[in-house]
């Protein structure tokens, strides 16, 4: 009885449940209509969505849609074609109704922004649970940027140079700098590259875009990131293509770039990319110039820098196949440069070189390996491997003081010596590294990453003044190993993914000791290990289709390099092999919203909260004797600052601002067992508040159709900050890098294949510093032409 | 948008430097009767943008002054005071680069003003010769044995002469002479060195532990007169230390803290000890020696200041740690004309002590002013070398006491 009444329970509910169903199927409403451009003309594959739905259908030839859908009430229709500007209405849906629904499409400028049904790949990873950053590197081609002015442009990033072309240059994300900010190319650690080729040699155009990590790094990109990564990624290799450009600016700056790709017949690629950059970078500079003699100093000159010329040339050639059964690409390729650089200053601007200078050579080769699908549908495999024998030198071997005219005097009565020390040594890090990861895609929902990175280092130094010293060479080897495990899963709103990484490093190094039992002193062949373990989690949930929220935190740890642990052949930096990884909590929350307004005005606002808990941070400090400076791990540093980000379009402007602030707060309590007096200050010398503005418009049609105008203005700012404690001293008396304002205009005319683009930078002329009131240079023209096919 | 959010921002913010109306006018007090102050060099106690601050403090004797807000910034620390002719020279050591000596005098309110800037070499001995500083920079890198000297007149903070020495050429050995420090003798200047092998990863180790030299030069030529050599100890003086004590009828007493390395390693067999050049003569005093580590029990001198009358502050430590840069945190007191020896007493435990100033005390009327830093705190300490006591004097929050010193107000 009991048993019956439950059944029958059953299936009343079950009629109750689909009763609607059927009657909702046959109530399905119908929306038709056509599509149209502004000149009346059908539209045929645009594509017309309910927002929200992945139902979607496609036009005919005659423009003509017919969409059916269950929904009712208000809902948010987009109409989408290439080239076309996105349509979006909202219309109120009956049960039962037919709709007829004609829309007239506008013409668009931007490809990306249409493209709503298929996310191009920038979208794809900024929608990724990680923070990230992405430069379209495309947009930037026709400038003269190199990546790390193109960095520079990023919220969160500050690139700070010593000086012009090529220049010493550090790079801050967050609060964090110098190699504990990791840089990638196509996921491979840069650290191996030496001076020949850095961020601030390479241009943009290697670049397809690049991905700014901040705080959290993929398992992917397996390395020991302490604050964050970018990674560099440059142009595919699959079709035939061909980039041409030079450029011709003030202070005598050239530079020319080719990127060449030729596919033949059974997929054989070949790929090359030189470029050359050159400049005297004399630019001016405003100075007290102490007379060699008596050290008096005349204020405040304007001088020109004189001993300030740097070159590189670059070559990078690929061979290999794609698309084959057991490769999807297949590389060998072969990295070749060399860097000429004069040294026209020290750390600080008083102090000046005439004679003093740099050589780097890079010659690396390399093995890249891709292969989707490999043994087994949904494993994807990518192998990398390279190795620099490339060679370092610095050259002090004239015994001579210079002021800033140019003036010297001799030192020495004729014997030997240098400008700051009598140098020539050449050394040669050896750095090999092979770097492996693995994708497996579960399911459409879920995917594990296996990731590993094997780096090598092996010190050999040679002094070419005192060779005598080149017998005592002890080891000097480093090997590090990074291995990563990753776990994602991604569903229509929402994807997460957990990882854990861990760090292992040997050293291997002769130590000196004192034998107990003969008095002697004896050498004993040392193998320092370190392990860690660090984690992470991130994800990130689509609120709607104009919220995005994102999440993430990570352990993370950075070993330290090779030349922090052995120094850098005793020209500046003396070794200590005692160095302890640092370590880091990194948490981001951000937030994302889009919106549109009367079709054509759309907003993007992305605004993100940070705070790192960072431990062991290495620093420098004098040694002993105070002539080199040592690394040490000193410091903890705290950072809870925030970043916005704020882009415009309209018709063809684009306009931008990000704004980034960082509250570094020293975390260090004590100090040799003493309260410190600046515990919880602001950490000096590092920028703290500054932001970029941008805005471009293109011009269509001009002079004739189809060529294009674009007229681009960037604004750079950095607020005042002091470089030493703030807290500390008389106001008056502090030493300070003072408010820094400098606009960019750009423009460019496309026509056919052809680019051609003027360039002023630091228009109004502003005198510009950075680290230890370093000036940069002042207003320069550049003019660039670019052929693509 | 973007110009007002910049506008806004740069207004607002607490931390804008070079903003005048920050902090007080470099820590000037009230107008007061006395017609001169304390200069007091401190460097934070913090491990990084580390910069030294100039206090200018009426008393040394009780009170307390905190760098939060007070004292000159200088540009940077690893930074040497000298004072002469009134005036307070800062001289950064610039890691072999020259570097700016900035010049100081105190102004009507007793505050400090920078009256000057000149570029001169990171040197590695400046000494007071008359009125003028001489400052060396001294050759490690036997590739290059060739040490400058600057004379700097403190009138006109200029260099006016300067000249070289080829410091192999010095001592008869395949090293390199080594001026630990100079000191004015009459119309010449003494520099006591010590013999380094300069190259071969060994830069600072010698061959030749257990001998003392003393250059003697002409002033201003800096011509070589002489080469006093002695057996009975090691090298006079240390690394950036003066080694010599010219006392009030002309004698010299010569300090060496057998501190000598080969390989990294103590290799001295000498004993800490106080040798003496009769005034006038040019050669040591064989009657004379006064070994420091029997009468101590244990203890090498590391530094010494001259207090008068033949007494000296030497600070000591134990000879189970001799290092060749270390400063001994226990102070003594000797007369070096009864060879008395006697500990300060009221001072911190040796081990309690983080830092101690040795070679920039200010002596005056029997006093001498020493900077202790504890786990506490710092402090000037005043020893009344009389009584072998010290007594606590001001506390320089959030900083150790670098240097201490006494200008005019003119």
């Amino acid at each position: 009885m009991y048993f019956k009444y439950f059944n029958s329970l059953l299936l009343t509910i079950f009629v109750i449940c689909t009763i609607p169903a059927i009657a909702q199927e046959n109530q399905s409403i119908k929306i038709h209509g056509t599509v149209k451009d502004e000149n009346g003309v059908p539209i045929e594959g645009a594509s017309i969505s309910i927002a929200g739905t992945i139902n979607g259908v496609i036009t005919d030839q005659n423009g003509i849609y017919n969409l059916k859908t269950k929904l009712t009430g208000p809902q948010q229709i987009h109409v989408s074609f290439i080239g076309y500007k996105t349509h979006s209405e909202s219309i109120i849906l009956q049960k039962g109704n037919k709709y007829q629904h004609d829309i007239i499409l506008e013409m668009g400028y931007n490809l990306s922004e249409v493209m709503l049904l298929g996310k191009n790949e920038i979208q794809e990873i900024e929608a990724l649970a990680y923070n990230v950053d992405v430069i379209d590197a495309s947009k930037l081609k026709n400038t003269s940027l190199d990546v790390a002015h193109a960095l520079d442009r990023v919220s969160g990033i500050r690139m700070r140079e010593s000086g012009g072309v090529g220049s010493r240059m550090n790079l801050s994300m967050n609060g964090f700098r110098g190699n504990q900010v990791k840089i990638f190319m196509d996921g491979i650690p840069m650290d191996n590259f030496g001076n020949a080729f850095q961020l601030n040699n390479i241009p943009i155009n290697i670049a397809k875009r690049i991905e700014i990590y901040k705080g959290v790094v993929p398992v992917g990109l397996g390395a020991d990131a302490l604050g964050g990564a970018i990674n560099i990624v440059t142009n595919t290799y699959e079709k035939d293509r061909l980039d041409l450009s030079y450029s011709y600016g003030s202070f005598n700056t050239h530079r020319t770039n080719v990127d060449m790709t030729k596919v033949f017949k059974n997929d054989v690629v070949v790929n090359i990319n030189a470029f050359q950059n050159y400049s005297d970078n004399d630019y001016k500079v405003n100075v007290d110039v102490a007379d060699v003699n008596t050290g008096a100093y005349t204020r405040d000159e304007e001088v020109r820098r004189f001993h300030n010329q740097y070159h590189n040339e670059t070559f990078i050639g690929n061979i290999g196949v794609i698309n084959k059964s057991y490769a999807d690409r297949l590389l060998f390729g072969v990295t070749l440069g060399q860097v000429y650089n004069e040294i026209q200053t020290a750390q600080r601007l008083v102090r000046v070189f005439g004679q003093r200078h740099s050589r780097s050579t890079i010659i690396m080769p390399s093995l890249k390996y891709q292969k989707k699908d490999l043994f087994i549908s949904g494993l994807e495999a990518s192998i990398n491997a390279n190795y620099n024998f490339g060679k370092e030198q610095v050259i002090d071997t004239v015994n001579r003081r210079y002021d800033w005219y140019g003036n010297y005097k001799e030192l020495g009565n004729g014997n030997v010596g240098g400008e700051q020390s009598y140098t020539h040594s050449k050394f040669q890090n050896n750095n090999g590294l092979i770097n492996a990861s693995f994708n497996y895609k579960i399911n459409q929902y879920q995917k594990v990453s296996i990731s590993n990175v094997f780096s090598s280092f092996d010190r050999k130094q040679e002094n070419l003044l005192n060779p005598s010293e080149n017998d005592y060479n002890p080891p000097r080897k480093s090997f590090k190993n990074v291995l990563g495990l990753g776990y994602q899963m991604e569903q229509n709103d929402w994807s997460a993914t957990i990882f854990a990484k861990n760090y292992n490093q040997v050293n291997n190094f002769i130590q000196s000791y004192r034998d107990s039992d003969n008095d002697d002193l004896q050498e004993i062949e040392r193998n320092n290990r370190i392990n860690n373990f660090g984690w992470g989690i991130a994800g990130t949930y689509f609120i709607n289709d104009k919220w995005q929220v994102k999440a993430s935190y990570e352990k993370s740890y950075r070993l330290p390099t090779g030349n922090e642990l052995f120094g850098d052949g005793n020209l500046t930096l003396e070794g200590n092999t005692n160095l302890k990884p640092e370590s880091s909590h990194n948490y981001n929350l951000g937030i994302a919203y889009s919106l549109q307004l009367q079709h054509d005005h759309h907003f993007y606002i992305d605004g993100t909260l940070l705070y790192r808990d960072a431990k062991d941070f290495i620093r420098p400090r004098l040694n002993t004797n105070q002539v080199l400076q040592t690394m040490e791990n000193l410091q903890n540093v705290t950072n809870f600052g925030g970043e916005l980000q704020i882009n415009y379009t309209h018709r063809n402007l684009l306009a931008g601002i990000n704004l980034t602030y960082e509250n570094l707060r020293n975390n260090t309590k004590y100090v040799g067992g003493t309260e410190s007096l600046v515990y919880r200050d602001r950490i000096p010398n590092m920028p703290y508040f500054y932001g970029n503005g941008n805005l471009t418009y293109n011009f269509k049609d001009v002079i004739q159709t189809g060529n294009q105008l674009s007229v681009g203005y960037n604004l750079l700012y950095v607020h005042a900050f002091y470089r030493y404690w703030p807290s500390l001293g008389s106001g008056d008396t502090k030493y300070g890098i003072p408010e820094q304002l400098s606009h960019d205009l750009t423009a460019t005319y496309t026509m056919n294949d052809f680019s051609f683009t003027l360039e002023i930078r630091n228009i109004l002329d502003k005198n510009l510093y950075d680290n230890f009131s370093l000036q940069k240079p002042g207003r320069s023209f550049t003019g660039k032409v670019r052929y693509t096919f | 948008m973007l110009l007002i959010s910049v506008a806004i921002f740069s207004c607002s913010d607490d931390d804008s430097p070079l903003n005048p109306e920050q902090g007080d006018d470099d820590n000037s007090e009230e107008p007061s009767e006395q017609e001169s102050r304390y200069v007091v060099a401190a460097t934070p106690n913090a491990l990084e943008g580390v910069a030294d601050y100039l206090l200018s403090i009426e008393s040394l004797n009780s009170g307390s002054v905190s760098l939060i807000g007070n004292g000159v910034e200088q540009d940077g620390t690893y930074r040497y005071y000298i004072s002469n002719n009134n005036k307070f020279f800062s001289l950064l050591y610039g890691q072999g680069n020259p570097g700016a000596v900035t010049t100081y005098q105190l102004n009507a309110n007793g505050g400090l003003d920078m009256i000057s800037d000149f570029q001169a070499e990171t040197v590695q001995s400046f000494t007071n010769v008359d009125d003028e500083i001489l400052m060396t920079k001294i050759s490690r890198n036997s590739t290059n044995p060739i040490a400058s000297w600057y004379r700097l007149d403190t009138e006109s903070s200029q260099i006016v002469d300067e000249g070289q020495i080829n410091t192999q050429d010095i001592i008869d050995n395949d090293e390199l002479a080594f001026f630990t420090w100079m000191t004015q003798v009459g119309d010449q200047v003494y520099a006591p060195f010590m013999s380094v092998k300069a190259c071969c990863n060994d830069t600072f180790g010698t061959d030749y532990p257990d001998q003392a030299w003393i250059a003697v030069y002409s002033y201003p030529e800096m011509e070589l007169q002489s080469i006093i050599e002695d057996d009975r100890t090691s090298y006079i003086g240390r690394y950036f230390t003066s080694g010599l004590g010219v006392v009030e009828n002309g004698d010299i007493y010569a300090f060496s803290s057998a501190v000598a390395t080969t390989n990294g390693e103590a290799s001295s067999t000498k004993p800490s000890a106080i040798t003496k050049i009769n005034a006038g003569e040019e050669e040591f005093d064989d009657s004379y020696f006064f070994n420091l580590e029997e009468a101590s029990n244990g203890y090498y001198m590391t530094e010494q200041t001259y207090v008068g009358d033949g007494v000296f502050v030497l600070n000591m430590d134990p000879t189970a740690s001799k290092g060749a840069y270390t400063t001994g945190n226990r102070l003594a007191i000797v007369n070096v004309y009864d060879q008395s020896f006697v500990w300060v007493e009221g001072l911190p435990n040796e081990d309690a002590i983080t830092s101690i100033t040795s070679q920039n005390n200010y002596v005056e009327d029997g006093v001498v002013h020493v900077g202790v830093t504890t786990d506490a705190g710092s402090y000037i300490y005043q020893i009344d070398v009389d009584n072998a006591s010290a007594t606590q004097g001001v506390e320089i929050e959030g900083g150790t006491i670098t240097a201490i010193s006494k200008l005019s107000i003119e």
